[in-house]
């Protein structure tokens, strides 16, 4: 009797990892064909079917790549860290809650007219062709940088939590 | 605590490797339990015991039992 087996794609760890560095390099000359095309979308569609063909890749890897010890340290690096950046994230929101209010609310009443807007108009005019670095885009690069400071965090606590339950050991099956 | 999971293994000519392919969970699960650094949850105790076909108090020495031995 035969017995069908379905192996589907499955992939060594090597291979997972090579997969990943080669969306990464992807990631990148998709986010620099999107900032040359000033195209948001493409970079933002990229991202997420790149993630997902890793959690799918994943899944796939033969050898096994997590178990109760590994899932406790990512648990415990995670907690660390939301505990951290919940703090960060909202002294920072407490400070850009100040500077809102502490304008009018509501609809603000027309500026009065400007005696040199015929000066500043030309001075516009003669300035280069460069998008101003306005409050969406302030709000874009301080988010950025707190999902970087997360990352840096998660990544330290995960390194100290796998070092504590002896992800680094070795033995002299090893020697 | 205390655990003879390296005594069990030897005396099942196992390898940590061959040990974690049976249970499993990775190689580096059952150096962490062996060296200590590792406390594993009841479900993994009970599947190490039951695979060396003893109890668990033959395994792993909880506190003073583990000074008495």
């Amino acid at each position: 009797m035969f017995k069908i087996v379905y192996n589907g794609c499955n992939m060594k760890r090597n291979t997972f990892y090579l997969l990943a560095g080669i969306v990464a390099l992807a990631e990148v000359g998709i986010f620099w064909l999107s900032v040359e095309l000033e195209r948001p979308i493409l970079i933002q569609v990229a991202f997420v079917l790149g993630v997902l063909l890793l959690y799918v890749a994943r899944r796939r890897v033969e050898e096994r790549l997590e178990d109760e010890r590994t899932a406790m340290i990512t648990e415990k690096a995670a907690l660390r860290t939301l505990e951290v950046s919940w703090v960060v994230f909202f002294a920072i929101s407490l400070g850009s809650a100040v500077v809102a209010f502490s304008r009018p609310l509501g609809l603000r009443p027309p500026h009065p007219p400007d005696p040199n807007v015929t000066h500043a108009l030309i001075i516009r005019i003669t300035e280069p062709d460069v998008l101003p670095f306005d409050l969406f885009g302030r709000f874009a690069i301080g988010q950025l940088v707190l999902l970087c400071l997360m990352i840096f965090l998660y990544v330290g606590f995960r390194m100290y939590y796998a070092r504590k339950y002896g992800e680094w050991d070795r033995d002299e099956e090893q020697d | 605590m205390k655990n003879r999971i390296k005594v069990y293994r030897a005396m099942h000519d196992l390898t940590q490797e061959g040990l974690a392919n049976e249970l499993g969970v990775t190689r580096q699960t059952i150096l962490a339990i062996e060296k200590g650094k590792y406390d594993p949850s009841l479900d993994l105790a009970f599947r190490i015991a039951r695979f060396f076909g003893v109890t668990i108090e033959d395994i792993f020495l909880y506190g003073d039992t583990a000074e008495r031995k």
